[in-house]
């Protein structure tokens, strides 16, 4: 009995003392790339400024419906990575702080939010991350359009991420969107996009249209963006639909000559992975702090330590010869601002529409 | 005052009103029962019918895409259910009935999966059997697709069995002999006994293990995660529509659809099945059962027993191999990497925290669970079966439902509008990173109502077979009943309390449901860091920290037989002298 009483004793004693464990001249950053680009960030700011720093990872679409559903009293102080569609619907939501960072200057326009309520940290692009053994197994090439996924070859041995939790996911789903509105504008002006520059509500329709006939290749919706580039690697499915420069990092650790990375030749969306200061966070001056540094050459720098091979947005930053360049890809026209404010939307309909959906 | 008949005495022991520390008791049980356990289910049921969720109900119970996902988690229940039992009873039968060697191996076999991290298991039958298995594809040279039905089927059947096993095996201990005797006497053979005498008799707990699968293979949330493909069942749909889309009310609509056939199961097992059990009439068993020993039953059964095994021990023999290769089924060179990840890297706080926590808990859940157990067996107060069912409640609740009930009752202070003083705080936020202790507490709280139940039940069972006259003549020697319960029912139940002890820790550290909505920025918790890193097919960390979870489990349970004594250590220090 008296041994019950010391365990208690000391349980009390424990739950008394968590508290000290979370003080003042702390940061805690939201950060959605992979975990360990973010530990070698957290790690580097905290050497650099004496800052405790902890992070949590979470996905894009995860982030913004945390911070959304914690918006009275947020958890977070700043948000790192992830493709900057979420950080404009955040901005539309008002989840966001403006803060115009001195270091912000140096970041081309076309990376940057006018309003500076976000900053572009990296930019890359979407591929095909396909398994050679399986696909020649499968009598399959490497995918090179987004219409060579739907071949019935493929049934059961596509994958990609749920867009309600992954940036990823939900950037392939505008980048066919954008594709098919440029193809109706091809066809017919003005039935592709509006007078202001978005697309039309049937470029949508027309993209859920692809995304239901995808829907019988897809093995599993991964709640991550990455996730699917390993299914490809362990064999599980033939083709990952991710970004590229996450297939280089699975080809840096340990899935050399068993992945590869190809690319629609119609074109291949984006992101801008976006920064934010999360309205009202509990710490304002260190996520300032995490701001100015993270958009320097030095933090840009710190992506290919670990196998993140996105390309910086400073200028002045290395870039790995590892990472794959822009200009040798065909991008898509993609519109950040129509595809942020659709967001919440298109989530939506996609969750009940077609992830749901039984496959035949 | 003294009064020496004893009906007055008993009835005075028994009332509740009389001891001030016991009614303190009583209130308090009352309290945590109500706040942590009623409270967030009925804010989720108030949800769900709120004008936001009723047309939910409506949409989700007509349009076939849901009603697929309800039929799905009802196929998969029963599935499990059915192989789950089917195995244990194998088991079981194998264990009691039968005459053959290698009896003690199987019986340590069955009870490895009650220390299994979630996802370990379906993670290591992916790297198996999955489409580039090495023994589906590395043997047989087929790309299986283990995703869906039968993966999951297979997986939780594994996972679950044991429950069915332990259940099943104390029953056929139980039974009485004397009836094979008089069968065999009254000339039947022995499949004609199996058939019309102990299967009937096993019946209630065939039926009873049956129901349990189905009530832990419907709330599971791990495995569909990672094995379901396409297959998709309400828990995996409570998660995606709270984590992606923050839609609490919708995953409260949901809830409420899986509460419907997981509650109705666990009551028709509690209140029906397990009152008819026919075994406890004969009482003790009056010899050793007789023993299966015709050739063409025994080494069938043998054999397809010792396969089971065999395919348990691979399946964590893939667990611990796996964490200390490069990429488990891919490249198999040797590294320590993933344990640097665990021990030294990220992994390391989860660690703490996890453990930490689960310490704080296990005592407390403990400690709860034998106090409501005292309370309800030995004392008569109005709504005793009331607090028996809410604290099983604890555990009937699928782990996503509790999850979602405390993220819709404490992610806010809980306040009163008085009259006259305004609004008061009840209750400080408790869950997300600006709860309190960093939503520390709220984690500490489900920790300690997931495992109250099975404390609460084998401190039933154990307080039911002690004789009250030992209480009794404690009293009458003068102690009160807080010394009473003290010096004479703890150390008398102190292996049950034990058993409540080592549930406790070992769900704690292995949970994923229940938490996995409510960890933050401060508190991070193993199971949703294994999720993590299996969600990105890094297995090789994931196993990493299976193996660690494993190996804390396992310590904690030494020291607490250490700390809190011996199977055997209540009867010896009763046979000593108190």
């Amino acid at each position: 009995m008296k041994r019950v009483v010391l365990i208690l004793a000391f349980a009390f004693l424990a739950l008394t003392l968590m508290p000290v464990l979370a003080q003042e001249s702390t940061l805690t950053v939201l950060c959605t790339p992979q975990e360990d680009w973010c530990v070698a960030m957290t790690q580097a700011f905290e050497e650099q400024t004496g800052i405790d720093t902890n992070y949590v990872r979470l996905s894009s679409g995860e982030s913004l419906a945390r911070i959304r559903a914690a918006k009275d009293n947020p958890e977070f102080s700043v948000w790192w990575g992830g493709p900057a569609d979420a950080f404009i619907a955040a901005k539309g939501e008002g989840l966001l702080d403006q803060y115009e960072s001195p270091n912000a200057e140096a970041i081309t326009p076309e990376y940057k939010d006018p309003d500076h309520y976000w900053t572009g940290v990296y930019v890359g692009a979407l591929g095909f991350c396909s398994n050679l053994d399986v696909l020649e197994e499968l009598g399959v090439e490497p995918p090179t359009s987004w219409d060579d996924l739907l071949a019935p070859e493929l049934q059961g041995f596509v994958a990609m991420a749920h867009p309600a939790t992954s940036g990823t996911a939900f950037t392939t789903f505008w980048t066919i969107v954008t594709l098919k509105a440029d193809a109706m504008e091809a066809a017919e002006a003005g039935s592709g996009y509006d007078e202001e520059g978005a697309p039309t509500e049937d470029a949508v329709n027309a993209a859920f249209e692809y995304f239901a006939a995808l829907n019988n290749n897809i093995l599993q919706y991964t709640r991550s963006g990455s996730a699917p580039g390993t299914l490809a690697g362990q064999g599980e499915i033939g083709v990952a639909i991710i970004f590229s420069h996450d297939c280089v990092k699975l080809q840096q650790e340990g899935f050399e000559g068993i992945l590869t990375t190809t690319f629609p030749e119609e074109g291949t969306g984006y992101e801008i992975g976006g920064m934010g200061i999360i309205a009202n966070g509990p710490e304002p001056e260190a996520a300032r702090l995490w701001y100015d540094w993270a958009l320097t050459a030095a933090a840009q720098e710190i992506g290919p330590t670990v196998n993140s091979l996105q390309l910086p947005t400073n200028p002045d930053a290395a870039i790995s010869e590892l990472a794959v360049n822009l200009s040798e890809i065909k991008v898509v026209n993609y519109n950040f601002v129509a595809a942020g404010t659709n967001r919440t939307a298109i989530v939506e309909r996609f969750d009940a529409e077609i992830a749901s959906a039984p496959t035949e | 005052m003294q009064s020496l008949r004893r009906p007055q005495t008993f009835k005075r022991f028994a009332s509740i009103t009389q001891d001030p520390l016991l009614t303190l008791a009583l209130v308090l049980v009352v309290l945590f029962v109500a706040i942590t356990i009623v409270f967030p289910l009925l804010s989720m049921i108030g949800e769900g019918f709120s004008p936001k969720g009723l047309p939910l109900f409506q949409r989700y119970l007509s349009d076939p895409v849901h009603l697929s996902i309800v039929t799905n988690t009802l196929v998969m229940g029963a599935l499990v259910g059915l192989f789950g039992t089917a195995v244990g009873f194998l088991f079981a039968f194998v264990q009691v009935r039968l005459n053959v060697p290698f009896k003690r191996f199987m019986h340590i076999v069955a009870l490895i999966p009650v220390i299994s991290p979630p996802f370990a298991v379906a993670t290591a039958v992916i790297v198996l059997f999955g489409r580039s298995g090495s023994i589906s594809r590395g043997i047989f040279g087929v790309r299986y697709d283990i995703y869906g039905l039968d993966g999951l089927t297979l997986v939780m059947s594994l996972s679950f069995f044991t429950v069915a096993y332990l259940n099943l095996s104390g029953m056929m201990r139980a039974l009485d002999p004397a009836l094979d005797e008089a069968a065999t006497n009254l000339g039947a053979n022995k499949w004609r006994i199996f058939r019309t005498v102990t299967l009937p008799m096993l019946l209630p707990g065939i039926a009873s293990s049956f129901l349990l699968l189905f009530v832990e293979a419907v709330a599971d949330l791990g495995n569909p995660l990672v094995l379901g493909g396409n297959y998709e069942v309400l828990s995996t749909r409570i998660y995606i529509t709270v984590i992606g889309l923050y839609d609490t009310t919708g995953a409260a609509v949901l809830s409420l659809i899986l509460l419907v056939p997981s509650l109705t199961v666990f009551i028709v097992q509690r209140y029906w099945i397990s009152r008819t059990s026919v075994v406890s009439v004969t009482g003790k068993p009056s010899g050793t059962p007789q023993m299966m020993n015709h050739p063409l039953v025994r080494w069938p059964l043998f054999g397809l027993t010792i396969a089971i095994c065999l395919l348990i021990l691979l399946i964590y023999g893939t667990i611990i191999h796996g964490a200390f290769i490069r990429v488990p089924g891919v490249r198999y060179d040797f590294t320590l990497e993933h344990f640097d990840f665990v021990l030294n890297g990220i992994g390391a706080q989860a660690m703490q925290d996890t453990t930490l926590l689960s310490i704080l808990a296990t005592p407390l859940a403990g400690l709860i669970g034998m106090v409501i157990a005292y309370l309800v067996v030995r004392k008569t107060f109005a709504g005793r079966s009331l607090l028996d069912f809410s604290t099983m409640l604890g555990i009937a609740v699928p782990g996503t439902v509790i999850g979602i009930g405390y993220v819709l009752s404490f992610n806010h202070p809980t306040t009163l509008t008085l009259p006259v003083l305004g609004e008061v705080t009840l209750l400080p936020q408790l869950t997300g990173g600006r709860g309190l202790l960093g939503g520390a507490l709220a984690i500490i709280v489900v920790f300690i109502i997931r495992s109250v139940p099975a404390a609460l039940r084998s401190g039933t069972a154990a307080l039911s077979q002690i004789d009250p006259a030992i209480e009794e003549a404690s009293i009458s020697l003068g102690a009160d009943n807080a010394r009473t319960f003290r010096r004479i029912t703890l150390p008398l139940i102190r292996p049950a309390f034990l058993a409540g002890l080592i549930y406790a820790f070992a769900r704690s550290m292995t949970t994923i449901s229940a938490v996995v909505f409510l960890t933050t920025p401060q508190t991070k918790i193993m199971t949703q860091q294994i999720l993590n890193e299996v969600e990105h097919g890094r297995y090789g960390n994931a196993f990493a920290y299976c193996v660690v979870l494993i190996v804390i489990v396992m310590v904690a349970i030494s020291i607490m037989y250490v700390t809190v004594g011996s199977t055997t250590g209540a009867e010896r220090r009763l046979e000593g002298g108190l």
